[in-house]
């Protein structure tokens, strides 16, 4: 075996900023569309616990899907095909089990009484959703923003093998290639990306807690 | 692409009945040795002598947690070569997580006032242990192997990139020569299987948990 990372990353630099750079454009519209759609369904589900429970289950099976499968399935769809479209759709549903569980769980798990005394003070339930549940929510919300962004970076390295252009291209073709400094240099980087962006995010976390819900822990 | 209705034959009944059966292999070998590591190493850090570490090492985990799985099979191929055993020790790693962290949140949940009883009643720790707090953390331990077992099916279909073979052979084989039989077959079964386990380990989880505790 010939291992031999610095010489690697220098040969190949361009590829790898190409790479990451299509990493990155993927997870962000993943990560946006995901916020976009789930958000706003999560909240609604909190009028409904009947709706709640059946949406939940739904997630929860699509999360169960190995990602490799879900990608293959959605490349037999004739209007997906290989590609970005497909890749998208993948990580878009993957998205729906922790933001919706999270928004969910963040808002319902608001203090009763302090509902009890926004309603006391003649709040409307559309400002006590948005100047009492979502804020006291922030902190379960935010951490389920932060699953979704590690796992869809994770997940779309594997799009590579339905013509995504990612850093998972480096592990595919180091692996048919037999090259190692291909194989480890892939999946450093992704490690490495994955591990900042949840510790980065994981400080956020703590600073998005509200002061009041700070002593408390 | 088109589909053909012979080769959608053989895939499901010549090929898939072995790639089934070696993913089966993977995951429940995998999973045993989660459990078998896990759950002692989550009591053991629940005891009072060692509980320091516990903080310490679930932050590991948690950093382990976060290297896609991608990675890790990738990995344990220059470090461990070709095959099954390099792909159960890559998944391993991941899917010790969740049972060690469900153990101790588990084991931390049983109140101290149903403890005391029982060493009121003359109960030794180990006693105390297997009797009352193990049987009452049941639940939680087994959601950690729920969580664990749905992750090692899923990512266990990449461990075909390291010669594993199972359910992703099919599919990356499907891909590879643009069969949509394969895809469709390899990837239809991947899916039953890990809803599959999830509802199975769920209703086990129902089921074991006493009516008293259902109700909260």
């Amino acid at each position: 075996m010939d291992i031999n990372l610095v010489d690697f990353f220098q040969r190949n630099t361009r590829t790898i900023m190409e790479y990451t750079e299509n990493h990155f454009t993927l997870v962000l519209s993943a990560v946006v569309i995901s916020l976009l759609i789930w958000v706003p369904i999560g909240l609604l589900l909190t009028k409904s616990d009947k709706w709640a429970a059946r949406i939940m289950a739904l997630a929860n099976t699509i999360f169960c899907i190995p990602s490799l499968s879900l990608f293959a399935i959605m490349v037999t769809i004739p209007a997906l095909g290989l590609g970005r479209k497909s890749a998208l759709l993948a990580l878009v549903l993957y998205a729906m089990m922790p933001l919706i569980r999270n928004v969910y769980d963040g808002v319902k798990n608001v203090d009763r009484n302090v509902i009890e005394a926004a309603k006391g003070m003649g709040m409307s339930s559309g400002r006590i959703m948005r100047e009492i549940q979502l804020p006291l929510g922030l902190p379960v919300i935010f951490a389920g923003f932060r699953i979704t962004v590690v796992m869809t970076t994770g997940i779309a390295a594997i799009a590579t093998y339905i013509g995504e252009r990612n850093l998972g291209r480096f592990i595919q073709e180091g692996l048919v290639r037999s090259n190692t400094s291909m194989i480890i240099m892939g999946a450093l980087i992704i490690s490495v990306i994955a591990i900042a962006l949840d510790t980065i995010l994981g400080g956020i976390e703590k600073l998005v807690i509200p002061k009041g819900l700070r002593a408390r822990r | 692409m088109k589909m053909s209705w012979e080769r959608f034959q053989i895939a499901l009944f010549e090929k898939a009945p072995e790639a089934v059966l070696t993913h089966l292999l993977i995951v429940v070998i995998t999973v045993a040795l989660a459990i078998l590591i896990s759950v002692p190493l989550g009591v053991l850090l629940t005891r009072p002598r060692y509980r320091k570490f516990g903080v310490v090492a679930l932050n590991i985990l948690n950093i382990l947690n976060a290297i896609p799985g991608m990675a890790v099979i990738a990995l344990a191929l220059p470090i461990l070569g070709l095959g099954i055993k390099p792909a159960v020790v890559a998944l391993l790693f991941q899917s010790l997580l969740p049972i060690v962290r469900n153990t101790i949140a588990g084991l931390l949940e049983v109140s101290a006032d149903v403890k005391e009883a029982a060493a009121g009643m003359g109960m030794n720790q180990r006693q105390i242990l297997l009797e009352v707090e193990m049987p009452l953390a049941m639940p939680i331990i087994l959601s950690g192997i729920r969580t664990s077992t749905v992750y090692v099916v899923s990512v266990g279909t990449l461990a075909a990139l390291i010669g594993a073979g199972g359910l992703g052979n099919m599919i990356i084989g499907g891909l590879a020569l643009f069969m949509p039989e394969y895809l469709i077959v390899g990837a239809g079964l991947g899916a039953i299987m890990s809803i599959f386990f999830d509802r199975a380990l769920s209703y086990l989880e129902y089921k074991i948990t006493p009516p008293g505790v259902r109700a909260n």
